[in-house]
This record gives structure tokens, sequence and C-alpha cells, in this order.
């Protein structure tokens, strides 16, 4: 253990002496034209966290609207615009990019590589998302509103979008072009930028769980591209390709749609997966259980998710042996998420368990993931679909995956490495209420919601029977608490930098190359890959 | 590995990733054409 905190010692040394000749460039260039990881990074979580608020304004709209019975705050065209926006920037513009964010700052931390492996594409990749969430919020001043059929864009709803129309679909291909650049260098910098004797089976999962999630965007965001350029055609260029009335068909949309949205739900996950399987091991002391397993489960999932797509069409009408292959094909990949589950368990398993903030968010994660998980088997079953189908019920599941899933798992990560961004402890009691306020009122926000899809509420709709109104009062203050509880968070990241100084290793039971740089991370790491010594002690 | 074999390496997974990507966009858009 000594000889191992020499070396750190020495590699930390070794990296500050080595770059106080040459920091970021002063105003406002350092950020317009970084090719840094480190500012592209923060740059990406900053962006994510600004979208997160706008898209939980919305969703404090949709829920103020719905806290009682009746039409009262909004129209009914700009709450179903909410909806559709609601979604639109939480998916591409909060969860993915945070994914993003932490990606460049982490991954090449933690496999020994300087950078990114295509710098100046990584500075391309960021600053199309701004242009692109900018052209899309423009949308809400425009005549006709902004979009308001759904973040599925099904058509022919979506061809009745007014002025709207062109600028969403020119801002879903900015998204996805940002998105496959970002994918792109990921995959290069960790096939080519590896420490030497990183073995891809020795990399930290949240590095491979990042590999197969930049495959799925480059398999999906193109396909996604493609539907909306054929929307696109369809509007304006006089095709068919899914009007009925020309000879086309709008039900291939959907499978099209739903061939990139359900791996995209995946994209969304995955990275989450990795992040829990950083942390819990940290906090329980003990090596991950099951690392190869792990790889081999979140490859699996990966795989699964591109055969399972028409389970979001069951109502739509398909032959009985398409309803059954793909109920079974969903139930299997139960198979390999429970695997996930069970291998962070085992790795509790008598282990030496401490609760930080990372870690509460990550047990919590464990927790509230595994029951959309199983609302999500419900909704694999055929004749059961066709019930919850377009039901609060789906709502709820969705929500139990993206925001105690995806959305805690961000949080852990943000507060996992948080020190080691900054170099400071942030403030575990803020971080500690945070975490508990945001726990409580995600489950009074979305469990009740299981009750109305299964009382049948439909969803996206602004109005409903006053049989449906209790738990919809029960749901709209926990929003509200939800909602007001974020901003303990910004609390957090402002006193960030009040801390005690925080240590290189930061957690007591870290491992892994990112902890062998100093605290705060200087501005240039690894220009000389790590020794395999250092890697090797780092991982084993 | 010397740093011109890598930038090598590089550029090469860069450009099948990118082919891939490509080739799923306007993969997809012929089989909607052909559908249609």
């Amino acid at each position: 253990m000594q000889m191992e905190k020499d070396s750190m010692a020495t590699v930390a040394a070794d990296i500050t002496d080595h770059h106080d000749d040459h920091g970021p460039a002063k105003g406002i260039g350092r950020w317009l034209f970084s090719t840094n990881h480190k500012d592209i990074g923060t740059m990406y979580l900053l962006f994510s966290l600004t979208m997160f608020f706008i898209g939980g304004a919305m969703a404090m709209v949709i829920r103020s609207e719905l806290a009682v019975p009746g039409l009262q705050l909004v129209d009914p065209g700009f709450f179903n615009s909410m909806t559709t926006m609601h979604a639109l920037i939480m998916v591409f513009g909060a969860v993915m990019p945070a994914f993003v964010g932490l990606a460049n700052w982490m991954i090449p931390l933690m496999i020994g590589a300087p950078d990114m492996a295509l710098p100046r594409m990584n500075n391309w990749s960021f600053w199309i998302l701004p242009v692109a969430f900018g052209i899309l919020l423009s949308t809400l001043l425009m005549p006709g509103g902004a979009p308001a059929g759904g973040w599925t864009m099904y058509p022919p709803l979506i061809l009745q979008t007014g002025d709207a129309f062109p600028f969403l679909i020119f801002a879903v291909h900015l998204m996805g072009i940002s998105s496959i650049m970002g994918a792109i260098n990921v995959i290069v910098t960790i096939i080519n930028m590896r420490a030497p004797d990183m073995s891809l089976l020795k990399m930290p999962m949240f590095v491979w769980t990042w590999l197969i999630t930049a495959y799925l965007l480059i398999a999906v965001m193109p396909v996604l591209a493609g539907a909306v350029t054929m929307l696109l055609t369809d509007q304006f260029f006089g095709t068919s390709f899914f009007l009925a009335a020309g000879g086309g068909d709008p039900v291939m949309f959907q499978h099209i749609f739903w061939f990139f949205g359900h791996p995209e739900v995946y994209i969304m996950i995955l990275p989450a997966f990795g992040v829990v399987s950083e942390i819990i091991p940290t906090f329980s002391r003990k090596p991950l259980f099951g690392h190869d397993s792990m790889v081999y489960a979140a490859s699996s999932i990966a795989f699964l998710s591109f055969i399972v797509w028409a389970h979001h069409m069951f109502t739509v009408g398909m032959p009985l042996t398409g309803q059954l292959f793909f109920m079974f094909a969903t139930m299997l990949i139960a198979v390999p998420t429970g695997v996930k589950v069970f291998n962070w368990v085992a790795t509790m398993w008598r282990g030496s368990m401490t609760f930080e903030t990372p870690m509460l968010f990550s047990l919590a994660f464990v927790f509230l993931f595994t029951i959309g998980g199983f609302s999500g088997v419900m909704l694999a079953i055929t004749p059961a679909d066709i019930q919850y189908h377009d039901t609060y019920f789906v709502v709820a599941h969705f929500h139990y995956v993206l925001v105690p899933g995806s959305v805690f798992a961000i949080m852990a990560a943000a507060y996992y490495w948080l020190p080691k961004w900054t170099g400071h402890m942030y403030n575990e009691t803020l971080g500690k209420v945070h975490f508990w306020t945001s726990t409580i009122f995600v489950n009074m926000t979305f469990f009740p919601m299981h009750f109305l899809g299964l009382a049948g509420m439909p969803r996206r709709i602004p109005d409903y029977s006053t049989q449906f109104a209790d738990f919809n009062a029960i749901a709209s203050i926990g929003a509200i608490g939800f909602g007001l509880s974020q901003l303990i968070f910004v609390a957090v990241l402002l006193t960030a930098w009040k801390g005690s100084k925080a240590t290189d290793r930061v957690w007591e039971g870290s491992h892994g190359l990112e902890w062998t740089v100093p605290s705060p991370a200087p501005y240039h790491t690894w220009e000389t890959p790590p020794q395999a010594r250092i890697a090797n002690e780092a991982f084993d | 590995m010397d740093d011109a074999t890598r930038k090598k390496n590089i550029r090469r997974t860069a450009l099948v990733v990118g082919a891939i990507a490509v080739a799923f966009y306007v993969g997809f858009i012929m089989m909607g054409v052909l559908r249609s």
C-alpha cells in the first residue's frame, strides 16, 4: 500500500511539474476554441444542467396544469408543446450531454490518455448543441407554436406542426450530428489511446459501458436522422414515405423511429450502469463483483436492444408471431439486467460500506431503477400492454428508469468526481439533504402514476376525469418538491470550491488511474502514458 | 506504438466508424424509398 501511495505521489508531482508552463487560454476564447477534454467536459455538464432546469420548468407547467381536474393555466395546444419539448430537451439536452460530459472528463483520465483522440471534432460536437437547442427553443415563439405532436414525431400528426416544423427537423439533425461525432471520438479514443498494458477487459466499467453506448449511438442516431429527413421530404418535397394518401405507410415511421428509440433508452442507461459500477465498489471497499460478467451483460443488453423495438407498437397490430417474438425478446433483457443488479448487491455483500452522497444516489439507483425494470417487464407482456398502452403506467415506468435511474446516476457521478474536478470536498450535509429530498419527492411524483395508469388515465392530456384527482394532486406536489430540491444541487456546486482540500485519491476505497492524478486534475494529464506498473496497481 | 502509427490508426478507426454511421443513414432512407 505504501509503495502504491509513493508511486502515485511521484506521478502526481511529475504531472504538476511538467505542466506548469502551459495552462488554459485566457478569456472567452478558452471556451469557444477549446480542444481540452476537461474544458469541453465542463461545458457539456453545465449545458446539461441548464437544459435540466429548462426541461424541468416545462415539467412544472405540465404538473401545475394537472394538479387539479379541469383546464386552468394553459391552453391545451401549449400543454402538448410542453410535453413534447420537455421530452426532447430532457432526452437530447439534459441526459445525453451529461453523460457525454462525464465521458469527456473521465475517459481520458481513466485510460491514461492525454486527451480525446479527435479534440477539434470534440469542440464541434459540443458547440453544435447550443445552436440546436437555441433553434428548438426558438420554436416556442413561432406562429403555430412549438412542436406539439410528441417527442416521437409520429406522422401524420407531426406534419400539422406550424412554422416550427423545419426548425424541429433541423434541430434534431444537429443533435444527431453532435451525438455521432461524440460517439466517434469516444470509440476512437478508447480503441487507440489506452495506457500500455491496459487490455480491454482491464478497462473500468464506466469506460466499457461508454464504448458500448458509443457503438449504439453510431448505429441508431443516423436512423433517427433518416426518419426525420423523410418527414421533411414528405412535408416539403412531395414524397409519400409516410403518407397513406400517396401510397406511403405511417406505421413504417413508427418502426424506424423505435429502431432508434429503444436503443436510445439504453444509450441513456448504460453509462449510468457504468457510473454505479464505479461508485458501489469504492464505498463498499471491495472490487466490483463479476467485472467480466458485467461487460458481457452490458453487451447483451446492447444487442437485445436492437431486436425489441416493436414492443412500443403492440397496439398498432402485428401478426401473432411478431407479438410473441417481441414479447419474449423484451423479457430476455431482464436476464443481463438481473446479472448487473445481482453483481452490485454482491459487491456490497460483506463490504465495509459507508454512505456518502454518491453512494446514497447509487443505492437509490439500484432500488428505484429496478422498479422501472419490473414495470418494464409488465409492459412487455403483449395482452397487458394493450391495456397499459398510452396510460400513465407507461409514464411512471419510463420516468422511474430515467429520473431515479439516469438522472440519479448523473448526480452520483457529479458528487463522486466533483472533488477531482474542483480540488475541494463538496458540502456533504447539503449533498445528503439534496439526496433525501430528491428521493422522497421523486417517488411522490412518479409512484402514484402507476395507479393512475392502471385506473385508465391516458397520457398527454391537459384535463382528466375527477376520479384521478387525488393521485394527480400528490404527483404535482411531489414534482414541485423535486424541482425545488434541485436548487440544493446548485447550492452544492456554488459552494464546491469552499470545502476542505481534496486529496489525490479523494475516497478511501477508490481505485483507478483517475485517482492517481492531483486534485484538481491539472489542465493537461497523461502527456506521457502511465507506466504499465502504475496502471496495473491502479486496477488490481 | 509510435506517434505516426497511432495517428494512422486513429484516422482509420474514425473513418470506419463514420462510414458505418453514413451507411445506416443512407440505408434506412433507401429502405424507405424501396418500400414506398
